[in-house]
């Protein structure tokens, strides 16, 4: 499990400036899912799962994704950035037992 | 036994009737201050609950309007495996600070937890547009629900039917 918090990073091979960039985003973690006994009641323990994902690009806050459990194991996430000047984009993950995981990539026009 | 057991379950529906009130709290505080409390947010949308509660709760009963003009929703027709569903959603209005998609909401209907996912956009983003991998417990409509900064909501939804479900629980 040592791979937990591994964080991947996916950005176009090339951007130019003023390019709408995707950026494909994926943290190895398990998303704990509701867990219930055999009367069917719901295992009341804290479940460890990402709640909150924000993306800043040149320290500004770009999009913030609020998750649940709904969402899958080793989450994917994809979302736009708009690529002004070369600069750093940062992914944090947050979970429910206080961990964060970060991933950054750096955004260079070629 | 059964008397005990019926205890029980009245203490839990009671227990989750005090957590919605403070999620309605939570969600009038969340539309004050873009973000609101972490704490709050994370109690607010991940609940157990029908899907009825869930919109109610979220979105406080206001019009969705019809948005297939505008949103697309890109979802698998058959899902094989449901804890691993590819979903994005593209808005084709532009992003402008005057107009821009504030929040986009992934809802999967017959989920036990409804809503999968919340994203908060900024004018930044340049285009409104998300993606993620969701779970589904069973063949479901799947909703993207935007809302724009001036607070129109637009709906779309799909069915998935999924073959193997992938909630568990």
């Amino acid at each position: 499990m040592s791979e937990i918090g591994k964080v991947r990073l996916r950005l176009p091979a090339s951007i130019k400036p003023g390019d709408v960039v995707r950026v494909r985003c994926l943290v190895i973690h398990p998303m704990e899912r509701i867990e219930r006994d055999n009367q069917g009641k719901i295992i009341d323990k804290k479940y460890n799962y990402i709640d909150k994902v924000t993306v800043t690009y040149r320290g500004k806050t770009v999009a913030t994704f609020d998750t649940t459990q709904s969402v899958s194991e080793n989450p994917f996430f994809a979302f736009s950035v708009k690529a002004t000047e070369p600069g750093k984009l940062t992914v944090t993950f947050h979970d429910t037992h206080g961990d964060t995981y970060e991933g950054s990539a750096d955004i260079a026009f070629s | 036994m059964a008397g005990r057991g019926g205890d029980r379950d009245v203490t839990r529906r009671s227990m989750l009737g005090a957590f919605g009130a403070a999620g309605v709290a939570a969600v009038a505080g969340g539309a004050l201050g873009l973000g609101g409390v972490r704490a709050a947010a994370a109690q607010t949308l991940g609940q157990n609950e029908p899907l009825d509660a869930a919109l109610k709760r979220v979105f406080g009963g206001r019009p969705m309007k019809d948005g297939s003009g505008m949103v697309k929703l890109d979802v698998p027709l058959i899902a094989e495996n449901g804890s691993v569903v590819p979903v994005s959603v593209e808005v084709s209005t532009p992003m402008t600070p005057q107009s821009y998609v504030k929040h986009i909401y992934i809802v999967a209907d017959k989920n036990r937890i409804p809503i999968v996912t919340r994203v908060a956009l900024t004018p930044d983003s340049g285009q409104a547009y998300m993606g993620a991998n969701i779970r589904l417990g069973e063949t479901t409509d799947v909703r993207a629900v935007v809302e724009q900064s001036d607070g129109t909501l637009l709906a779309v939804k799909r069915e998935v039917k999924v073959t193997v479900g992938g909630c568990g629980g």
